[in-house]
């Protein structure tokens, strides 16, 4: 599990995540995910590279996002792929945290 | 400690370290590219990573734990049995968690085991001589049948 962070325009942290978001996948990242999230207001998180993903990784997205959203910031999933977003969907992170496919849209909903 | 399997490929032991999970994602992935559709797929991989990292994670009595998977194919539907030593834990007799609507009140954890009886065709427990056995089964979509 790979874990790499870019500064994009407007403040906007973009994390991006490769791999497997499985148990081990995510303890290897929550350090480095938690670090972004404490220092960043506008995070997008972009799991298109992501192949697979358990409660563990949800776990961790739904802790980086209350982080942000307690500084009043806003957390966003980029996530296109089907199975990722379906595992999303049956544990209701998408009525929790925002989840786009495109990313042109999820930029624009963290500039509003 | 990590047992061997042997030579039986529908059988994996497993020892008590998240690790182990590693090497339970490429047995599956080998069970997984053998004409499985996409949908049972990730049920199966989702369901036996969900229970297995559960019974590492909370199921130790005294360090010592040992966890065995089995995979049975029958027709168009897989069989998963997964037996371990832990204390005992039935996750059929588990509430599902109240999902939150808004990210305020959402708790974190105890998400596993509900998203494994969500993507599982169906789940079912015994305590059978001091082990845990849980029967997953999944049904390839043109096979799905009501619950017995």
């Amino acid at each position: 599990m790979e874990i790499a962070a870019e500064d994009l325009t407007d403040g906007i942290a973009k994390v991006v995540l490769r791999g497997r978001f499985d148990t081990t996948g995510a303890v290897q990242v929550e350090l480095p995910f938690n670090r972004i999230v404490t220092e960043q207001r506008k995070v997008l998180v972009d799991l298109s590279a992501v192949s697979f993903l358990t409660s563990y990784a949800i776990r961790v997205l739904l802790i980086g996002a209350k982080i942000v959203n307690s500084k009043n910031g806003k957390l966003v999933i980029l996530c296109p792929d089907g199975k990722v977003a379906k595992v999303l969907k049956t544990a209701g992170v998408d009525a929790l945290i925002p989840v786009y496919v495109a990313e042109s849209a999820a930029i624009e909903a963290l500039r509003l | 400690m990590t047992a061997m399997s042997g030579s039986d490929p529908r059988r994996l032991v497993l020892g008590n370290h998240l690790a182990e999970l590693n090497r339970l994602a490429v047995w599956i992935e080998g069970w997984a590219q053998e004409s499985v559709s996409p949908d049972v797929s990730l049920a199966l991989q989702l369901c036996l990573e969900e229970a297995v990292a559960n019974i590492i994670m909370y199921g130790a009595i005294d360090g010592g734990l040992e966890i065995a998977v089995e995979l049975e194919r029958r027709g168009q539907t897989l069989i998963a049995r997964i037996e371990d030593n832990g204390r005992p834990f039935d996750p059929t007799q588990k509430p599902p968690p109240r999902l939150a609507t808004t990210l305020k009140d959402a708790k974190i954890g105890n998400l596993g085991i509900y998203l494994a009886r969500s993507f599982a065709s169906h789940m079912d427990y015994e305590r059978r001589q001091g082990r845990n056995r849980l029967t997953l089964r999944f049904d390839e979509p043109q096979a799905a049948s009501p619950q017995p």
